[in-house]
């Protein structure tokens, strides 16, 4: 009876300590991170305290839910659900969804304008901070980072590595099952890669990636992906974008596309050989960035603005997203440029150079046409 | 002769325990039964068309139609190995002679039954993989050469785990059962000159047949629901149409076939109920 009593007090006293640390804090600012753990893990550990130092009285409440489509979307459901039930203050300050979702947010209403209120606003100067896959996102968004897919290759089983989609074709009917990705529905470094086989012989690239959008321009798709089927016949399947990574560790398969802050992150911690490297092949393959953004009933909103303003800063972008995190800059390079040490500027494009990525990096399709083209692979490929 | 009157119990109102009932069958009503309803009927209704009809179900069938078998495969094979595996486990642990063996299988055939789905997941991945432990092991005592190691990242790394994770649940309700026996039926046999494995099949398994089938049933049902586990082990496609009802929600907001998906998922479970309810009513009971 005693001990029952005292382990009650115990929890009583623990929740009510609880409370009054959060209510210490006059305000919450609420952060949903549409992104893999190491980006959660970016403002719980580095941006939050930061940002609360600046801001005494303010705690930054970092979420997550899971990375690409599948978290983002989670995002959408909830503002979504919140603007249904005809609430006036939502309960989410900052969300930080993909590019695909953010364009669909932007149509059902769900997000601010901000960007020309915040002092940063001005390094926004990437396409994407204005169109995210046909869809004007215009002062709704700023960048927190750039991601790019490219080719990982292990060089002692690999020495002259592929430079081009046709080169790999080549290389992998001469090696069959040392090239793996991961598919379709394994994650996004795998449609990446569809979607680079897609813009080198699918036709119509540019289009495909600026619009307008014709299903006329898909003619050339059943060829592309038929092929593709016949490429899949030689290469091995792997678990994931993670999966990836993991199967070219053990020496199970020579080369795969990835992630690039992936691949530099897996290197630092040491589940990469050192030796590992990187080549982004022609005619290109896609990244994309993430967003900051304001839902357009949050609670905090000048908290808000200012915590964005905070995070795309030159030097927040400098030591938080290239140092630590190994992304590239979401604002202007030559703004973050400054900020670094010419190691740590070099370090991040010793195997993929400036030059390769104004020539290669593309972004994913327009929506319609992405759609259209997993499900065609769906069908297509998979059968 | 004196009656005694006892005092008048206070009789309780009839919507008491109705009342007390309420808060749980809320919640049942709002959080399980109205989206499962809203979910079976959604599968019915095309979003884009505005409209009504098969739709969903013909695209479902059209792109997915492999998964589907896929994962009736995948799920059958692994409950049939459970039964087996289960009977076996049970059976021993029951009848086995060697006391310490006995101690030993008893003490190990629950650990996977404190291991959450993922994180089996997540081990298995490393396990079963081309150059993962269980080929390295296996290469270390040189019972395989390096060049036979294959991957076992498909649908025997789902049947493996599956089998590996919900065993321990089948084991432990089928072996609670046979404890449960009266022993000097399985002496008697004994006596007569049976042996052990007569014993299991003639006198303990007759006997506990629904039990097998009610741990079979809910394996089947728990391993129909899994996304997890093949997002992890299976690399490419055929898939689990779990992943098929995610990647549809996720990369197509495409609610309707996600519903579509998930109405035959609940037809496969009820496939199963059916077989247990119409061995319920055969043996003349309840089910």
């Amino acid at each position: 009876m005693k001990l029952e009593r005292s382990i009650l007090g115990l929890a009583v006293g623990a929740a009510l300590s609880v409370y009054a640390t959060v209510s210490q804090a006059d305000t919450v600012l609420t952060v949903i991170s549409g992104g893999s753990q190491n980006m959660v893990d970016y403002v719980t550990d580095y941006l939050g305290p930061i940002f609360e130092k600046q801001n005494p009285g303010v705690k930054v409440k970092a979420i997550g839910v899971g990375p690409d489509d599948a978290g983002s979307q989670k995002i959408v459901e909830k503002l979504q659900a919140q603007k249904n039930a005809g609430k006036n203050e939502w309960d989410v300050d900052v969300i930080v969804p993909n590019q695909q979702k953010t364009g669909e947010m932007v149509k059902a209403g769900l997000l601010m304008k901000y960007r020309h209120a915040i002092p940063t606003g001005k390094f926004a100067v990437s396409p994407a901070s204005k169109m995210a896959l046909g869809v004007n996102v215009d002062d709704y968004v700023m960048p927190m980072f750039q991601s790019q897919t490219a080719i990982a290759y292990n060089p002692t089983l690999v020495k002259n590595p592929p430079a081009s989609f046709d080169e790999l074709r080549q290389w992998v009917a001469k090696n069959p099952k040392a090239f793996g990705y991961n598919g379709l529905k394994g994650g996004m470094s795998g449609v990446a890669f569809v979607v680079g086989w897609m813009y080198a012989y699918g036709g119509s690239p540019d289009t495909v990636q600026q619009g307008p959008y014709a299903a006329a321009h898909e003619a050339g798709w059943d060829k592309a992906m038929a092929e593709l089927k016949q490429f899949n016949q030689q290469v091995t399947f792997t678990p994931g974008n993670a999966g990836t990574l993991d199967m070219l560790n053990r020496g199970e398969i020579a080369m795969g596309p990835v992630w690039v802050d992936m691949f530099y992150t897996w290197k630092a911690e040491g589940r990469l050989p050192p030796n590992m490297k990187l080549k982004l092949i022609a005619p290109g393959m896609p990244g994309q960035p993430y967003y900051y953004a304001i839902p357009s009933k949050a609670k905090n909103v000048e908290l808000a603005k200012k915590f964005i303003a905070l995070a795309t800063s030159p030097q927040v972008q400098a030591n938080g997203i290239v140092k630590r995190f190994n992304w590239y800059p979401g604002i202007d390079p030559n703004a973050v440029k400054s900020e670094l040490s010419g190691k740590d500027w070099n370090e991040l494009f010793t195997d993929v150079t400036p030059a390769d990525l104004a020539k290669y990096a593309k972004p994913f399709p327009l929506a319609p046409y992405f759609t259209d083209l997993r499900e065609r692979y769906e069908a297509k490929v998979q059968d | 002769m004196t009656t005694i009157t006892l005092p008048a119990s206070p009789r309780r109102p009839d919507w008491l325990p109705a009342l007390l009932l309420l808060p749980a069958l809320l919640v049942v009503a709002t959080l399980f039964v109205y989206p499962l309803a809203c979910s079976l009927l959604y599968a019915f209704r095309d979003e884009k068309l505005g409209v009504w009809g098969w739709g969903n179900f013909l695209r479902a069938w059209d792109l997915y139609a492999r998964d589907i078998y896929f994962t009736f495969g995948v799920v059958l094979l692994s409950t049939a190995l459970i039964g087996v595996l289960a009977i076996a486990i049970a059976g021993y642990l029951t009848l086995g002679e060697n006391r310490r063996a006995v101690a030993v299988l008893r003490w190990l055939y629950r650990w996977p039954l404190f291991i959450p789905v993922v994180v089996a997941g997540q081990m298995m991945r490393t396990f079963l993989a081309k150059n993962g432990l269980m080929n390295n092991a296996l290469m270390a005592l040189d019972l395989i050469e390096p060049l036979q190691a294959i991957s076992f990242l498909d649908w025997r790394g789902l049947v493996f785990t599956f089998v590996w994770k919900q065993l321990p649940f089948a084991t432990l309700l089928l072996a609670g059962a046979m404890a449960a026996l009266d022993r000097s039926m399985i002496e008697a046999a004994r006596n007569l000159g049976a042996g052990r494995l007569r014993v299991l099949w003639q006198i303990l398994m007759p006997q506990l047949r629904p039990t097998l089938l009610v741990s079979l049933i809910l394996s089947f049902v728990a391993i129909l629901s899994v996304l997890s586990v093949p997002m992890m082990i299976n690399a490419g496609s055929p898939t689990m149409i779990t992943v098929d009802m995610a990647w549809r929600v996720a990369s197509y907001s495409d609610y309707g076939v996600a519903n579509a998906l998930g109405f035959i998922s609940c037809a496969m479970c009820g496939l199963a109920a059916w077989f247990y309810l119409r061995q319920g009513l055969r043996e003349g009971g309840r089910p």
